[in-house]
């Protein structure tokens, strides 16, 4: 139980900068999800976390407690790995309770602990066992074990599921969830997987090139990415940009975009919401319309009649790929291909023309030349 | 139809034909091989008449061990007719010691420089590695000097520096070569569990490195046991290991050249190296080619 600030670290090998200034402050029992692709610094921040790193600048602290120079076995945190890194020589229980060990717990008490955390993981028939006798998703609960035993103020995983297979994966993700809700304690973990992100976070810290592109809830960087990056990693499929001018028709700002209709070429006018008066000065100048597929759908007339700000248009359907609960309908806006999530039974065929209906509310607009959220 | 069963014939009388050369070749060089251990063998178990009277290639009529007693506890060796008895102790007595050392300097070496990688550490590692490439003869004068500043010139611990100082390059290279391999996460988990430097080496690395252990010990020993030069140049009389005293025992020559006792002497000297070998020997091929594929 633990609170974790990171005040402004950096980190460089030689020359080169791979964390740029990192700030995050997580309370107690938080789950912070550091989410990136492969070389955004994401590991490398958990292993400074770890201690397994050092920090060319900056502090990482917990619960106050400013961690820099405190070596890894005396900062009370636990990690699994993405290897798992069991002890190829020691039986799993040995394994679980190596760190107890070290500590020189006695050794009844060692076992009632370990005996304990593999009752909760349900691994207590493996004690014995070496790892090489076990399978994949077993080792990761072993993995899960040595860290659950030690009891420690923050948990860290280290793309713990990405040696699994997709149905364990799934599982395994269910299991860590639930352990986190057990536990309460406060978890740091790495990922690339979007999915894996969204469910388990209570925040997510999205990275790139080394810098924090948006710490927000899952929820939050779903509906209002911070920038077009981080929409369109999050999420799929992908958020569909639309470059489009900002206009404003009858007194109301919108956006206006090229599309085909029953054969013909002409603009469309998406009302944008009312209390977005700072747009003004965006008036006439190109920007970016970001939409989720789920927002544009079919038109359907008794929504419209709502409190949302729905619009609607018709546009020429090109392609339909059916998922079973939803078929993906892709259109061409703005000069770009764009996908709406549309009932299987409202769907046209490809080539004819169709009413389709967008959710402004969830829309989201980003500058084409940074690329940042307006 | 037809064309096609010649062809068949064709290719088995061929395929006969190959097979019949391959394994006269091998029975050709077997017999090359095992040859020279057979006239050492039958040779030893004769007595000098039979030597004298017989053929080189012809066994010997009875059994007969007395050139092996002699060899061990009676044949002269220079002034001092003490058998190779006392030599061969101090071989084992070299060898041992030399063996472990360098094989637990090299593997706390190969460690180090693996899995707690410094600034550096591929520069010193590649001059360890070029200790494997100086010839023994450059260092003896040097080496000499330093025993004797040591006060260990002609004992058997200055040989045994002398075999771990030259050993150890080969043993961090084994080694080294071998923990590349294990993930380093093993030993980050360790760290964050409460192990130190020591405690991982001992707990997790050496435990692993059993196929390792087994290839050093043979390479090691084999080199340390057979080593003449050495031996020649740093020790004298007593403190002689048993390659040298058996180049002294057959250069020693009272009257009648006894075959049996040098043969005999030959064998007693090469017996630990190849009882080495038979019971570790499933292990050095499988040793040194453990991490070339991946399991």
């Amino acid at each position: 139980m633990a609170s974790l600030n990171i005040r402004n670290v950096k980190k460089a090998f030689g020359p080169m900068e791979v964390l740029k200034g990192i700030d995050l402050d997580l309370d107690d029992g938080e789950f912070l999800v550091l989410l990136g692709p492969s070389g955004c610094g994401k590991s490398t921040l958990l292993n400074m976390i770890a201690g397994l790193d050092s920090i060319t600048s900056g502090e990482i602290t917990i619960d106050e407690r400013v961690l820099n120079n405190v070596h890894p076995k005396d900062r009370d945190i636990a990690m699994v790995f993405q290897s798992y890194a069991l002890y190829p020589n020691m039986t799993v229980g040995r394994n679980i309770g190596f760190g107890l060990e070290m500590r020189k717990v006695a050794k009844a008490e060692r076992d009632q602990k370990v005996q304990d955390a593999a009752r909760m993981l349900q691994i207590d028939h493996l004690l014995d066992r070496k790892p090489a006798q076990l399978s994949g998703g077993q080792r990761q609960r072993v993995a899960m074990g040595r860290a659950l035993v030690r009891d420690p103020k923050i948990f860290l995983f280290d793309e713990p599921l990405s040696n699994l297979d997709a149905k364990l994966r799934v599982e395994m993700r269910t299991e860590i969830k639930k352990l986190h809700q057990r536990l309460g304690t406060t978890m740091v973990y790495v990922t690339h997987d979007q999915i894996e992100a969204m469910t388990l976070a209570s925040r997510i810290a999205i990275m790139k090139d080394g810098i924090v592109q948006q710490f927000a809830p899952p929820q939050e960087v779903y509906e209002k990415p911070a920038n077009m990056y981080v929409a369109g990693f999050v999420g799929a499929p992908a958020m569909n940009f639309i470059p489009a001018t900002l206009v404003a028709e009858n007194g109301k700002l919108g956006v206006s975009m090229q599309r085909t209709a029953k054969g013909n070429r002409s603009d469309v006018f998406l009302a944008l919401n009312d209390e977005r008066k700072e747009l003004a000065d965006w008036v006439g100048r190109e920007l970016v319309l970001g939409i989720r597929p789920e927002s544009v759908t079919h038109k359907s007339e008794a929504e419209l009649n709502g409190t949302r700000n729905l619009q609607h248009f018709d546009c020429q359907v090109d392609v339909l790929e059916p998922t079973g609960a939803d078929t993906l309908t892709y259109i061409e806006l703005g000069g770009r291909e764009v996908i709406a999530r549309v009932n299987p039974h409202n769907t046209s065929n490809p080539g004819e023309t169709m009413d389709f209906m967008v959710d402004m509310d969830k829309a989201s607009l980003f500058d084409p030349k940074t690329e940042q959220r307006i | 139809m037809a064309d096609s069963i010649a062809f068949t014939s064709d290719r088995t009388l061929w395929h006969r034909i190959g097979r019949i050369g391959i394994y006269t070749l091998l029975a050709v060089f077997a017999f090359y091989y095992i040859m020279p251990l057979i006239v050492i063998v039958s040779t030893s178990m004769k007595d000098l008449d039979e030597i004298r009277t017989g053929h080189l290639l012809s066994l010997p009529a009875q059994i007969n061990l007395d050139a092996w007693t002699f060899a061990w506890s009676e044949a002269c060796i220079g002034v001092t007719c003490t058998g190779l008895k006392p030599y061969f102790w101090n071989s084992l007595a070299m060898a041992v010691p030399a063996v472990l050392i360098s094989i637990m300097l090299g593997a706390i070496t190969g460690y180090a420089l693996t899995k707690f990688r410094f600034r550096g550490a591929n520069v010193i590692f590649a001059m360890i590695l070029f200790g494997c490439f100086i010839p023994f003869q450059v260092i003896l004068l040097p080496m000499a000097t330093s025993l004797g500043y040591l006060g260990v010139a002609n004992t058997i611990p200055g040989l045994v520096l002398v075999h771990v100082v030259y050993g150890l390059p080969f043993t961090t290279l084994f080694f080294r070569n071998y923990y590349v391999n294990i993930p380093d996460d093993l030993v980050k988990a360790a760290t964050i569990d409460g192990a130190g430097f020591f405690t991982i080496f001992w707990k997790i690395m050496l435990p692993l490195s059993l196929p390792i252990i087994v290839v050093t010990i043979i390479w090691q020993f084999t080199q340390i046991w057979n080593d003449f030069l050495f031996g020649a140049s740093f020790t004298s009389g007593g403190n002689q290991p048993v390659t040298v005293a058996l180049n002294n025992l057959v250069n020693t020559t009272t009257g009648v050249k006894r075959y049996n006792v040098d043969m005999a002497a030959a064998l007693m000297t090469a017996a630990p190296t190849l009882l080495v070998y038979i019971f570790a020997g499933r292990y050095f091929v499988r040793g040194l080619t453990a991490g070339a594929v991946k399991g």
